[in-house]
């Protein structure tokens, strides 16, 4: 990642992870939650060349690990959304086409995020942290799919836009 | 194989996965700084939760009363603008009546076993990430909330306090999967654990072999040493479901919870038992069958002709 990009990511994941926190954790939806956050992460990341994909994961993590409601170990998050960048922006992104279609967006944007919750609720696991009941992680998980499928056209071309303003002259 | 371009993503990757290993293991290893950092982040989002909390609610409302407006004379729009503000004023008074009705039954309950307690308003949740089911109230340190302080509501039992910073806290609710009381049966002396499952319904493991428990039994908060993180005597829930399973060792459960973890607006935080165990004082009452009216009639010897 060139270091000019660094600080615009920041101040975009920042700000997100506000509104997250202060403004979505609030909202009572009918099934589970949804978190906007881990979504716009993953369609974000799908666009991204490796190595900033990799380096925006862990900046993203560290971030998502500040959260004061969390009782798992500091850095989980950072570990979990480490790995998910590096795997889709080598793995997934490889198998797609290059011009990535909104729908190609949603479908990795849910999958990954679903991945993404039960890495995390795996390593928690390995790390001794208590997971609850499967009905519990299973709600938990459909309920942010089913959110975040059904918002896709809102944080969708959000982070298409605001990817491309991050590009420098030199990567449009 | 592998171009020098992917070579050095790779390491990239790796680096970036052993630092974040290595920051989890300073903070399993109970590096302060970065509990610090958390608690950092608290302060300085409890001031937005709680700004976020006063005009998002009463916006939320106003939103869903405002979608029948659309005529466009002069006198209708200033008839229909004062009528939106005064629609706006029942909202806000509707949702302060509401906050005023949870508050004193929570002071009621309070009350009645001669609690101190302090009361708080719920600015936040924590979210779908944390996998932990937590609230966060407007109160903190500076208003003498300590950690594992018990939380609770009109109804009964909300939670235990986890963490603390000067004008915030964060409470663990008693739905999350890592949750753990010691019960105690209204009117009898049987012991359980109830454990959250991270839904309305909790399971129950009786301790002894020999205690009995059945459907419809009330559950109190069996109390703690120094009443923390428990003081006893706290409504919990009711026994929902009793498994009667052969060769089972000790009696199992599921409970209902009497709290709507999902509804909390205020709630109010245990200080100290004054008077100690209050005992089942605070049992709610069931509700009393409607008296019906039984008329009965005798019917009047008829003349006989």
């Amino acid at each position: 990642m060139e270091i000019n990009r660094l600080p615009k990511v920041l101040l975009i994941f920042l700000s997100l992870f506000l509104i997250q926190e202060t403004l979505i954790n609030q909202i009572n939806f009918l099934v589970a939650g949804f978190s906007l956050y881990l979504t716009f992460f993953m369609a974000w990341v799908i666009q991204d060349q490796r190595n900033s994909a990799v380096v925006t994961g862990f900046i993203a993590g560290l971030i998502l690990d500040l959260s004061p409601t969390l009782d798992a170990p500091f850095g989980l998050w950072t570990l979990v959304l480490t790995s998910m960048s590096y795997l889709l922006s080598s793995n997934v992104r490889a198998a797609l086409d290059a011009e990535l279609s909104p729908l190609v967006m949603l479908s990795v944007a849910v999958l990954a995020s679903s991945f993404a919750l039960a890495l995390f609720l795996l390593f928690g696991a390995i790390l001794g942290q208590e997971v609850g009941s499967a009905s519990y992680l299973f709600r938990s998980i459909s309920g942010n799919a089913l959110w975040s499928a059904l918002l896709s056209p809102l944080y969708i071309p959000l982070a298409m836009k605001l990817y491309k303003v991050t590009l420098t002259a030199r990567q449009r | 194989m592998a171009t020098r371009g992917s070579n050095r993503s790779r390491l990239l990757w790796v680096s970036l996965l052993v630092t974040s290993l290595f920051i989890i293991t300073l903070d399993l290893r109970g590096v302060s700084l970065l509990s610090s950092l958390r608690s950092g982040t608290q302060s300085v989002l409890a001031p937005v939760e709680r700004l976020a909390t006063r005009v998002f609610s009463p916006v939320g409302d106003f939103f869903s009363e405002v979608g029948n407006l659309g005529r466009s004379s002069e006198k209708i729009d200033k008839l229909e603008e004062e009528n939106q503000e005064l629609k706006s004023q029942v909202i806000f008074n509707e949702n302060t009546l509401a906050q005023l009705e949870s508050l004193k039954g929570v002071l009621d309950l309070a009350g009645k076993a001669r609690y101190k307690t302090v009361s708080a308003r719920v600015i936040s949740k924590g979210g779908t990430g944390t996998f932990s089911e937590t609230i966060v109230l407007d109160i903190g340190s500076d208003s003498g909330v300590r950690r594992d302080m018990t939380v609770i509501a009109a109804s009964g039992l909300v939670g235990v306090v986890k963490s603390t910073t000067a004008s915030s806290s964060i409470v663990l609710l008693m739905n999350d999967p890592s949750f753990r009381i010691g019960v105690r049966v209204a009117g009898k002396q049987d012991m359980g654990i109830l454990l959250g499952q991270g839904d309305k319904n909790y399971s129950l493991q009786m301790l002894s072999a020999t205690s009995a428990i059945s459907v419809g039994d009330v559950l109190l908060a069996r109390g703690s040493s120094g009443d923390k993180p428990f003081v006893p005597g706290v409504p919990v829930g009711r026994v929902s479901y009793v498994e009667n399973t052969v060769g089972q060792l000790t009696k199992e459960g599921r409970v209902n919870g009497f709290v709507d973890l999902n509804s909390l607006s205020v709630v109010s935080v245990v200080l100290s038992a004054v008077a100690g165990d209050p005992g089942d004082a605070l049992v709610p009452q069931a509700p009393r069958p409607a008296p019906t009216v039984t008329v009965f009639v005798t019917p009047s010897p008829s003349p006989q002709g």
